[in-house]
């Protein structure tokens, strides 16, 4: 009998990634752990401590990952409607999953969450130059198109609605 | 069985039973700054246990006693698979603990509760 193989940490966590984010926190077994990330059970305590280690390493992960590009992109974004578009079409599963199911019941959770989503705030108040609440306000819209689909092409009733606001220079968000 | 419950800044792991017939006189104390978390685990007991430690006598269908394996040392107390939880810990004798507990989402919500 062998020792443990050595396991590719990266590669664990980034496929962590993936089963939390489309299985959600109690959905997926130490056991689903074990069969989809290339870790020996006693490995995968040794390194992370606990499901709930590894699920927070692979919250930052993903927040690395795929909120910080996201980030990137919103500051070149011109109008409301490409904020909507961006922050919908972005690959955010597990924060979304984060914020529902684990936030309400684990401080460390929701302070990721807070802090992931203050940080989408901030990109889109300066991007589009309109104060801190109307910016929070872009990103709870845009989370709500995510939950709910976007009915009605809600997203661009609002983007039409906003930009006319926003091209006369904001006058309104003072 | 074993009831786990926070003292202070202790996590106690108290033996119910026989069990505490061969599980360290009853009670094991740690202080919660050497429990790395807690996981409910039900396919833990289907793991390669290593090598018992002398002394520990295990009839049949119960997990119990202290094993070795890749240098580790792992203690083990479980009879229902489903109830186990694992308490990985750092400098202490033990590696890590596989206890059955009465309420394995309780027992973790306590410790990550305690650890937070």
């Amino acid at each position: 009998m062998g020792r443990p193989r050595a396991f590719d940490e990266e590669e664990a966590v980034r496929a962590a990634v993936g089963l939390f984010g489309g299985r959600a926190y109690d959905g997926v077994s130490v056991d689903d752990l074990v069969g989809h990330l290339g870790v020996h059970r006693n490995s995968l305590y040794k390194t992370f401590g606990s499901k709930r280690g590894l699920y927070l390493t692979a919250l930052r992960r993903h927040l690395a990952d795929d909120l910080r590009p996201l980030l990137e992109t919103l500051a070149d974004a011109p109008d409301v409607a490409a904020v909507l578009r961006l922050v919908t079409s972005a690959d955010l599963g597990l924060l979304l999953l984060a914020a529902v199911e684990r936030a309400p019941v684990d401080e460390e959770v929701a302070t990721e969450v807070r802090t992931a989503l203050a940080a989408v705030d901030r990109a889109i108040a300066d991007a589009l130059g309109v104060p801190a609440d109307m910016a929070a306000a872009l990103t709870s819209a845009a989370l709500g198109i995510l939950l709910r689909g976007n009915p009605d092409d809600v997203g661009a009733a609002l983007a039409r609605r906003l930009d006319s606001l926003t091209g006369e220079r904001n006058p309104t968000w003072q | 069985m074993a009831v786990i419950r926070i003292d202070g800044d202790d996590l106690v792991v108290m033996m119910e039973g026989l069990d505490k017939l061969w599980a360290f006189k009853g009670s094991l104390t740690i202080p919660l700054a050497n429990v790395r978390g807690v996981t409910a685990d039900p396919g833990m007991a289907a793991e390669p246990k290593g090598m018992r430690a002398p002394g520990s006598h295990v009839p049949g269908v119960i997990i119990a006693g202290t094993f070795h394996q890749h240098g580790e040392k792992v203690f083990w107390d479980v009879r229902d698979p489903a109830k186990a939880v694992v308490v990985e810990l750092a400098d202490e004798r033990y590696t890590r603990l596989v206890l059955q507990v009465e309420d394995p989402r309780a027992t973790v919500a306590l410790v990550e509760s305690a650890l937070s």
